[in-house]
């Protein structure tokens, strides 16, 4: 609901009258900066915690990687998980596991004698009931070739804040308009019964559609909403003022430690 | 409170009947044409080489001993009118001025006390907006626009285009108190700020105030801007309109009954959408503004007004949604005369702003809408004590109600619940006094007193929090609910109010001005200019007032005879307890709004230079502002001083006309001004998909310099001069050199022009966003 609201108040009506043109920007680049990507799900797999750093605004290319640095996450059950560098900055953990919901996961990074930490408790998600298909008539007309939404059915638990981060595939591939786009939402206004909410992308026959939720904490949110309003200002003056998003890990590091229940579901367009 | 301000009145009293007796002379001076009181006008006896003016109502009053005296009654573009009288009784005395535009030639008339009222009145730091100079003027698609020349004035500084926020001396544009007949108006933009609220047809006086605030005023901390309307021509029907390629005004006026009771109406409506029927996303967008007047002057004791004002700004997107919003006010006044030398005037004032938001959808349909209202008692007594001395003493109550929010779904399957933010209201009562003395011949002060008790009232939910600063982890320790107007919080204020006027001679001086200004109403933006959705809240249990402090001494000179007005003041401004905002806080619909304020200080300080040309057939202003505002807000910039948003250091404004003939005249405006401070980014970094900026500080970094030319002609129709009916045509070209003017930059995935990213998504490209290119227009306005 956020996002759709952010969208339309800062869809400046100026753009109406507005013209653009690239121009170079020569700024005092700052000194590098830490920023960890963790993702710890239920699901069965080995997840990915990845280490980079800030590089120059023009700097194309990969960010700069960080090797050698010592990542653990352990759990409240006396579990510990290493996580080993598979690729340059990116560690995963030997052996498959699965997050369990109710655990508390707590991430330890050393890097030469810097150390970041984070905790995350594994909260519910409540289950997607069903997704549905249908033709999407007056886009198809415009584009002259059958399109189709898709559309999600499931129910709020009203009795608690809950947060949301939404991720949609066709084939296989994450829909994000090439990171321009992202769905984070809390529930506020939100009630109950979610019958058919569309899923902001297009999909063709035979495709295979995707819808994946994520449940997040009030901290993990804060950093996703944070990056969402960065992701859609257009840094004129009716935008909020920019800030970096809000990390939840200690020692100084930009990024986030999300722990999250996924709920998935699909549905073949045919 | 009470006791204080009868004993002095005692004493005051007392003193006068001691001394010689006294009679007054007074009244109402008004235009001959159209009956309309002259705010301002000056009323000089030659006798005494002193005078006085107008109020805002049209009315003056001198008591003098007993003797015939030759009184001048002049205002501006009017004939000078002498006088005689012989004074032995009280007297009534109205006059009627005739306007004479010749009198704007270069021709030296009048005597030099009179017209000298910029270097004579203590008033500093007030600058009187022409409003037939402003018509005159190339405006932006040929609307002639008073907050545009706001916007021009010294010590005011804009944030670019597209916006009818202004900055007075530092401040930001909520701090800036704009009323329309006295009542307030919270957003005074129409179509993004490309238009302002005010039909400049029916506007017959407008101040901007941005230092030595008289205590009458008071509620914000930078700048009142007191625009009164027109009553109503009360000698005939008259009329006029505009037809424009973005707008069309109409307004038609007249007397009710002759000489005692006139109305106006006056209605404007912009037809933009009728331009965008090709476009994809916008299916309507329009706004449409209502004025009216009526008033009935009984006689010189007795004078009621009542005067509307209704306007409203629609936007449709298809049949994805919808906004509005607008401002309504109302205000009923009596002017009362107790006696010749006690005036008094009782306003009761409503004022409501209120928006929507609408989502048309099955099932994300929701309707938003948020609002403040608020209902006001006003009393203000003038009491002339005599030539020397003029006491202003009255008492303001406000009621305001606050609607932060309320959402509500309009389908049946949509997912959105009934859901209201807490709603909270506000008692504010305000008690002012204040005194004009003439100490000596040069030397005159203005000095005053507002004592304010401002009380946040409930109906109303109040959280307590663990952390109050923490809006991260939000916990909730306590709630406690307040009914009907209980007291939730109390806030008491004094604000000194101090100007002075040293006369060097006839033509110049030198004047200084102290004022603490106090605020209890706080707008609740995070962005550099409002958006017409931010709400505004009370001061309460986690935001304090806002106070202001500011210092300004200005050198005032008139050459020619009043041909040319040339000043220079510096200010100095402390903000103190500004209501700021943590990085990233969420300001709409967020029921933990207190955790995100930060209490911020400013101070900004800078040097004014005006010079005008009032006669000739060239005439206009230049004015040039050098000035620095800084902020300083815990959390935000790492805690350190940070440019403010608008610290834009050089500011020039030239606004000029030239009369060619009688039929045609030529009007330029020009402006330039250092680019506003921007945060930029110093890095970049990737999260998943997202290539985002990296940010350090606030504001380090400045966007390109602002200039631009306007350029408007003005032709009469050669069979139109001099008759009832006239009208004229205005051609206008906004933007003359067709600059590329930044208004913003942002950064994105560098993209071809298609929209199709270039390499791999990780290069990025920063854009410059530009508004307005050169934009001709064609108006064409009548008058009967």
């Amino acid at each position: 609901m956020k996002s759709t609201i952010i969208y339309i108040l800062s869809l400046p009506i100026l753009i109406l009258f507005s013209c653009e043109e690239t121009i170079l920007i020569e700024t005092d680049q700052a000194d590098p900066q830490i920023i960890v990507e963790g993702l710890i799900t239920n699901e069965m797999k080995r997840h990915t915690i990845k280490i980079t750093q800030t590089a120059d605004f023009y700097q194309a290319g990969d960010t700069p990687r960080i090797s050698d640095a010592s990542v653990t996450v352990s759990d409240n059950e006396g579990n510990t998980f290493i996580f080993l560098e598979e690729e340059k900055g990116i560690y995963r953990p030997q052996v498959a596991f699965e997050a369990k919901i109710g655990n508390t996961y707590d991430l330890t990074i050393d890097i030469n004698g810097k150390l970041l930490t984070a905790s995350e408790d594994l909260l519910p998600v409540t289950t997607i009931d069903s997704l549905t298909f249908g033709l999407n008539e007056e886009d198809t007309e415009e584009e002259e070739v059958d399109i189709f939404s898709v559309y999600m059915y499931t129910i709020e638990p009203q009795d608690e804040d809950n947060y949301y981060l939404f991720k949609f595939y066709r084939n296989s591939y994450w829909l994000n308009e090439e990171g321009e786009d992202i769905t984070v939402t809390d529930d506020t206004a939100v009630g109950e019964a979610i019958d058919g909410i569309e899923a902001p992308y297009w999909y063709f026959k035979g495709d295979t559609a995707r819808v994946e939720m994520y449940s997040l904490t009030r901290e993990s949110f804060v950093f996703w909403n944070d990056v969402a309003t960065l992701v859609f200002s257009d840094g004129g003056v009716f935008a909020p003022l920019p800030a970096n998003p809000r990390s939840n890990i200690t020692g100084g590091a930009l990024g986030v430690f999300q722990v999250s229940a996924i709920s998935a579901k699909e549905i073949i367009i045919e | 409170m009470n006791k204080i301000v009868s004993s002095i009145l005692l004493l005051l009293f007392f003193i006068e009947t001691n001394a010689q007796e006294r009679f007054t002379i007074s009244g109402y001076v008004k235009d001959a044409s159209n009956g309309e009181e002259l705010i301002g006008s000056t009323v000089f006896v030659k006798e005494l080489q002193t005078g006085t003016i107008t109020n805002h109502y049209g009315f003056y009053s001198l008591t003098l001993t007993p003797g015939t005296y030759n009184l001048v009654f002049s205002y501006v573009g009017f004939e000078n009118l002498p006088k005689q009288v012989s004074l032995t009784s009280n007297l009534e005395f109205n006059q009627e001025l005739k306007a004479d535009p010749t009198l704007l030639q270069d021709v030296v008339i009048i005597g030099e006390e009179e017209e000298d009222v910029n270097v004579q009145s203590t008033r500093m730091s007030i600058n009187d907006l022409n409003i037939e100079q402003i018509k005159k003027l190339p405006s932006l698609f040929g609307e002639p626009d008073i907050i545009k020349n706001v916007q021009m004035q010294s010590g005011v500084v804009t944030v670019g285009e597209g916006t009818s926020g202004y900055f007075v001396r530092g401040g930001t544009p909520d701090q800036n108190l704009i009323l329309i007949d006295e009542a307030p108006i919270f957003d005074p933009s129409h179509f993004f700020g490309l238009f302002s609220i005010f039909n400049a047809d029916v506007i017959k006086d407008a101040e901007l105030m941005k230092g030595g605030i008289p205590s009458r005023y008071g509620g914000r901390l930078s700048s009142i801007l007191d625009v009164r309307t027109k009553d109503g021509n009360s000698k005939r029907l008259a009329g006029s309109g505009g037809i424009g390629l973005l707008a069309s005004r109409a307004m038609i006026e007249g007397p009710i009954k002759k000489d005692k009771s006139s109305f106006l109406v006056a209605g404007r409506r912009s037809y933009v959408d009728l331009f965008l029927k090709g476009n994809d996303d916008v299916s309507k967008i329009y706004f449409y503004d209502m004025n009216t007047k009526v008033n009935w002057k009984i006689n010189n004791k007795n004078r009621f007004f009542l005067s509307g004002y209704f306007g409203r700004d629609v936007q449709q997107f298809n049949d994805d949604g919808a906004f509005n919003w607008g401002n309504k006010t109302a205000t009923l006044r009596w002017n009362h005369l107790f006696n010749e030398r006690i005036f008094s005037n009782t306003s009761l004032i409503f004022s409501r702003f209120s928006y929507g938001l609408e989502i048309f959808d099955e099932i994300e349909g929701l309707e938003w809408t948020a609002a403040i209202t608020q209902v006001s008692f006003k009393e203000d007594f003038a009491f002339f004590i005599n030539p020397r001395n003029e006491l202003t003493y009255g008492y303001e109550g406000t009621y305001r109600k606050f609607s932060p929010g309320k959402i509500v779904p309009n389908s049946d399957n949509s997912i959105f619940k009934k859901t209201e933010m807490p709603k909270t209201s506000s008692l504010d009562h305000a008690f002012y006094l204040g005194n004009k003395q003439d100490l000596t011949k040069e030397l005159t002060l203005e000095y005053g007193l507002r004592y304010s008790i401002f009380q946040n009232v409930g109906p109303s939910l109040v959280y307590e929090y663990e952390d109050p600063q923490d809006n991260i982890n939000i916990t909730r320790v306590d709630s406690t609910k307040y009914g009907n107007f209980e007291t939730i919080k109390t806030f008491q204020n004094i604000e000194p109010r101090f100007s002075a006027r040293y006369l060097v001679n006839g033509s110049s001086s030198i004047k200084a001005s102290y004022n603490r200004m106090v605020q209890n109403v706080h707008l609740l933006s995070n962005s550099v200019v409002s958006l017409p959705f931010n709400t505004w809240a009370p001061s309460g249990m986690y935001i304090d007032p806002q106070k202001s402090d500011q210092y300004a001494v200005g050198y005032f000179k008139n050459l020619r005879n009043n041909k040319y007005e040339l000043s220079a003041e510096v200010y100095y401004k402390k903000l103190l307890d500004v209501t700021a905002f943590a990085d990233n806080a969420n300001v709409f619909f967020n029921e933990d709004l207190a955790v995100e304020f930060r209490r911020g200080t400013g101070k900004s300080y800078g040097l004014e230079l005006y010079g005008r040309k009032n006669r000739g057939s060239l005439t206009g202003f230049v004015s040039y502002t050098l000035s620095k505002a800084e902020s300083k807000i815990p959390g935000i910039n790492g805690g350190k001083i940070f440019p403010s948003s608008h610290d834009r250091r050089h500011n020039l404004s030239v606004n000029a006309s030239y009369e060619l003939n009688q039929r045609i005249t030529f009007g330029a405006n020009l402006v330039y001004g250092t680019g506003r401070p921007f945060t930029l980014p110093v890095g970049r970094y990737e999260v998943e998909n997202y290539n985002l900026n990296f940010y350090t500080g606030r504001n380090q970094y400045q966007l390109p310099d602002f200039h631009r030319l306007d350029l408007s002609m003005t032709i009469i129709p050669k069979k139109n001069l001099g008759k009832k009916f006239s009208s004229s045509w205005t051609f206008a070209v906004y933007n003359a050199y067709n600059r590329k003017n930044p208004f913003t930059i942002y950064t994105r995935k560098k993209q071809n022009g298609d929209g199709d990213i270039i390499g791999d998504g990780s290069e990025l490209q920063a854009r410059l966003i530009y508004l307005f290119p050169i934009l001709p227009s064609v108006t064409y306005n009548i008058s009967f």
